[in-house]
């Protein structure tokens, strides 16, 4: 793919030229881009930092007063609460399941969705409906609609009387997400499905590979970084997920269905205590960042965002 | 004759494996639809078509202003931060699509990193901080941080689809005579059109979804939002069973968006994809 943008002329030889003018003229280049930049750090740095601050005090807003310096204590108590411990086993086994899951079945649907047939059209809309649907209708619609003991659809194709919610509550709950997030699966690798040459298949199949080695040896290689892609994205979004939890299970029974982002907003926002609710924040935002870095890495070769630079 | 055999059985087993795609997306869509039209006293019944038919469940939605207040607070809200996200978004990727500088890649870095920021870390503060300046259960408490978290996904659509604009025409214009307004206006606004209307789409789709901000910064019908409203959604009285009005709720809000990716499907695969399908 040729680049159609040209990179604008470079500026005169530094020699015609001070040093201040050079510099003024870079920083008017940045301009645009500063308002953007300086309003997300504002919203973002200034209640992280304040994040920072809250997690080494001892501060619950329920108890006026008690408000104090307390050091690592949070920390401490973060990695030694078992429920901590369990929410983030939660995490990891729902990201890791849901992505995996949601991959794979877009992975099937982009690859039936890749031929031509009558009503294409009207069947990738249908399949991509769950993924614009309202997040918190569509829990709300798997809680009501599928999971119910008695309105629920589950039971009654199954004939079968299940109390899906208290007695499977954490895949339950990765079912909503992977319905919800199928379509973006199978819309990142479809795309990439369409971007694959059609001369080297045609080859392919003269020098007579079957379908399956095609697919093999020749698609699932040229696919792989949009799979990439779409794993990262996933992952990136249902670490975060909340609305499902917070509306099918409310983390429960106990805290079986309990996630990271559930758990420090029941500490914040029903146990009130800012001081613990912070360093959990502060926890996950350092993972965060740990497989923030990966994800980038992978974006800037993706995605080319310095095309152009050169 | 074998061979036509052949790819018609290969035809039927596509077309089975299609109908059941169909089914397994359509299937729950119409279980809502259903029971949002059945009665009360019906509506366990299990009948997936219902046996008596009423619109009592949208009556008792509209009746009242807890779901329109809110409807009314998602849609205003979604579209002020959208607009502002869009118009700063386009300076920035403008800024990233033509423009060289150094560091260039580290502030296109940062904005990608504050897109996976973790927003249940930023909640507590932000609501102790917004009740503070009074700024919580407000519209500008919500769309400030819609804002922030639009415009990563804002910035990188738009260089995408900014990069593809061949520039040199606003030059060839000009060197016709143009005014540089008249280049912007003429010659480089509609090509650029497409592709900030599809970024418009996917950033009011994310504002319109998010349910934590929403829950966690409003605590009045002044500015709760729809996903906060629904999560409240108790029907007529405490006692009264709301599955039938969730159901109302959820077809009123989901089909104006099945329509529009109907027909803005192409758009908004466009969008999602621009990024990746550059080789």
């Amino acid at each position: 793919m040729t680049a159609v943008v040209e990179a604008p002329p470079s500026p005169e030889p530094p020699s015609t030229r001070t040093r201040a003018q050079q510099r003024s003229a870079a920083w008017k280049r940045r301009a645009p881009l500063l308002p953007a930049l300086l309003f997300t750090i504002a919203v973002t740095q200034v209640p992280f930092l304040v994040t920072v601050f809250y997690s080494f005090q001892s501060w619950n807003m329920v108890r006026p007063g008690s408000r104090h310096f307390v050091g690592f204590d949070n920390y401490v108590d973060v990695f030694t609460d078992s429920v901590f411990l369990s929410a983030l086993g939660n995490t990891v086994t729902i990201t890791v399941v849901c992505v995996l899951v949601a991959m794979l079945l877009g992975l099937g649907l982009a690859l039936l969705l890749d031929r031509q047939f009558l009503g294409r059209g009207i069947v990738r809309t249908l399949l991509i409906t769950p993924f614009l649907i309202l997040p918190a209708a569509g829990a709300l619609l798997w809680k009501t609609t599928m999971f119910d003991p008695t309105y629920g659809l589950l039971n009654w194709a199954f004939g079968i009387e299940v109390e899906w919610l208290s007695d499977y509550p954490l895949a339950a709950v990765m079912t909503q997400i992977v319905w919800q997030w199928t379509p973006f699966m199978m819309l990142l690798i479809l795309a990439g499905l369409q971007a694959q040459s059609r001369e080297v298949l045609e080859a392919a199949q003269v020098d007579g590979a079957g379908r399956w080695r095609t697919f093999v040896s020749i698609t699932l290689p040229q696919l792989s970084r949009y799979l990439q892609l779409a794993v990262l994205l996933g992952a990136i979004y249902i670490v975060n997920s909340f609305d499902a939890i917070f509306l099918m299970t409310q983390g429960g029974p106990g805290t079986a269905s309990t996630n990271l982002p559930y758990y420090i907003y029941q500490r914040a926002f029903e146990g009130f205590d800012v001081g613990q609710s912070s360093a959990m924040g502060v926890v996950v935002v350092a993972m965060t960042l740990i497989v923030a870095t990966f994800a980038l890495r992978l974006m800037f070769r993706a995605f080319d965002v310095s095309r152009g630079v050169k | 004759m074998a061979m036509q055999t052949a790819t018609a059985g290969r035809k039927a087993r596509w077309a089975l494996l299609d109908i059941i795609v169909v089914v397994y997306a359509l299937v729950p869509v119409l279980w809502i639809a259903s029971l949002s039209l059945k009665t009360k006293d019906t509506i366990a019944d299990g009948n997936f078509i219902p046996r008596e038919w009423t619109l009592q469940n949208y009556r008792d939605i509209f009746a009242t202003t807890e779901f329109i207040r809110p409807l009314f607070n998602s849609i205003g809200i979604a579209l002020i931060a959208t607009f502002i996200a869009v118009v700063l978004g386009m300076m920035a990727a403008y800024a990233i699509a033509r423009l060289d500088f150094p560091g260039k890649k580290l502030l296109v870095g940062v904005s990608l990193l504050i897109a996976m920021f973790p927003q249940i870390s930023l909640v507590t503060p932000l609501f102790n901080i917004e009740r503070q300046l009074g700024l919580f259960d407000t519209w500008p408490g919500l769309i400030l941080p819609y804002i922030t978290f639009a415009l990563p996904l804002a910035i990188y659509t738009l260089s995408s689809f900014f990069r593809e604009i061949p520039w040199e025409l606003e030059k060839a214009a000009k060197m016709d005579g143009a005014t540089p307004a008249q280049a912007f206006r003429r010659v480089i606004a509609p090509l650029a059109a497409p592709g900030v209307f599809t970024t418009a789409i996917l950033v009011f789709i994310l504002c319109w979804n998010d349910f934590l901000f929403a829950i966690s910064l409003t605590s009045t019908e002044a500015s709760r939002t729809v996903p906060a409203a629904l999560s409240f959604f108790t029907g007529t009285s405490q006692f009264d069973d709301p599955t039938g009005t969730i159901s109302a709720a959820a077809v009123v809000i989901t089909i104006p968006i099945i329509l529009f990716v109907l027909f803005f499907q192409r758009r908004i695969v466009a969008g999602l994809t621009s990024g990746a399908v550059k080789g």
